[in-house]
């Protein structure tokens, strides 16, 4: 009788721990309901709302809580490009114009979710402190080292690195508070920044 | 073979598991989230937060273009009156309940540009009271307990919104 409620016991921990070691990944993968892919970024047009489902209310409680619905605000993230992940040790280019809503920013978090520690202090560039060429577009240098320009500094998460669960080293999230129709209505093609991967050491 | 039944019970209990965990991950992000802000803040009351930075670890993805103010309510102990000067740059004020559902907000954006330079008031009542029985903005929380977050535009001179975020008040509703 012990021996056999010591089994179901064990058997429960287990299944609990493979349980959200699934759901981790199931997220991390980014099969998190957050499934609007408009070139390598991705987003979901029922963020915060009622009609959220489970694994995209999962996802936001996990890497975006008290995130807005999308008449306030939408949120596009990049962890990959052609499916590789964001390294620390490779440069990213991030080219853009201006985009329509009231105000846009492009922030660098860690895989933890957090802003990455950085000696400059510098977390995000939004449409009104980018130095921009004279047409008006825009680059941002996305390194862990010291760039000419919009320099966009990576660096460890501030998490221990045991935790760390993801397959990125960091993500961009491109925030538009206010977005205009295009963006509210087709998701999928509105204009976004174009990231490259520019080398890797 | 009774040890590979065990396994197969396990894997398939452990994959339907994940969805009861995703279920209940947003009831514990946010009961996670209330009980700390409760313990440091306190509730039925407003707390300005300093602009985000890397130290910034009480929500994830805070951003750094923007200044928030949050009220962690409680509406057990009756309505509350949230009353906020609203500034000329973005400003929203948004209502979140304890699955993180943003089930209502004022903003200073697109129809409700007229805000600007008003002082936004609101009355937060629980889904059980009436709201007929309150003027002006009313808005029903669908659960008792949640949180309400401001959030104003940090870009250039803040000074504006920062004051206006200072200002702003979240108090036991008059009775």
């Amino acid at each position: 009788m012990l021996k056999n409620l010591s089994k179901l016991t064990a058997a429960a921990i287990i299944t609990l721990v493979l349980s959200a070691v699934l759901l981790a990944r199931t997220i991390g993968a980014g099969l998190n309901g957050m499934n609007l892919q408009n070139g390598d970024w991705v987003t979901s047009t029922a963020t915060g709302t009622k009609d959220a489902n489970i694994l995209l209310k999962a996802g936001v409680a996990l890497g975006g809580l008290l995130a807005s619905a999308q008449e306030d605000s939408m949120y596009y993230r990049l962890s990959a490009i052609n499916g590789e992940p964001l390294r620390l040790n490779c440069r990213y280019r991030i080219e853009g114009r201006d985009y329509d809503a009231n105000w846009w920013s492009v922030t660098a978090y860690g895989w933890d979710n957090y802003l990455i520690p950085n000696s400059q202090g510098r977390y995000s560039f939004n449409n009104e402190n980018l130095m921009r060429k004279v047409d008006g577009s825009w680059v941002i240098t996305v390194a862990a080292t010291e760039q000419p320009g919009n320099w966009l500094p990576i660096g460890p998460a501030g998490a221990p690195a045991w935790r760390k669960s993801t397959s990125h080293d960091f993500d961009l999230l491109l925030r538009l508070y206010t977005p205009g129709e295009t963006y509210l209505n087709t998701p999928r093609s509105a204009p976004l920044p174009r990231v490259t991967r520019e080398d890797c050491q | 073979m009774k040890l590979l039944q065990w396994l197969l019970g396990i894997v398939v209990c452990a994959w339907a598991g994940q969805y009861v965990l995703a279920l209940l991950l947003p009831y514990l992000a946010m009961e996670a989230l209330y009980f700390l802000g409760d313990k440091r803040q306190g509730h039925n009351q407003l707390v300005v937060a300093a602009v985000p930075d890397e130290n910034s670890r009480h929500v994830v993805r805070p951003s750094p273009d923007l200044l928030y103010a949050s009220c962690i309510y409680n509406l057990k102990e009756g309505a509350l009156t949230i009353e906020a000067p609203v500034p000329a740059r973005y400003w929203s004020m948004q209502f979140y309940q304890m699955n993180t559902d943003n089930y209502a907000g004022i903003t200073n954006q697109r129809a409700e540009r007229d805000r600007v330079g008003s002082i936004a008031s609101v009355t937060l009542i629980s889904a059980d009271q009436s709201p007929e029985n309150y003027e002006g903005d009313v808005i029903q929380s669908p659960t008792s307990r949640g949180v309400v977050l401001l959030r104003a535009s940090a870009m250039g001179d803040r000074s504006q919104q920062q004051a206006a975020l200072d200002a702003s008040i979240c108090r036991p509703a008059d009775p």
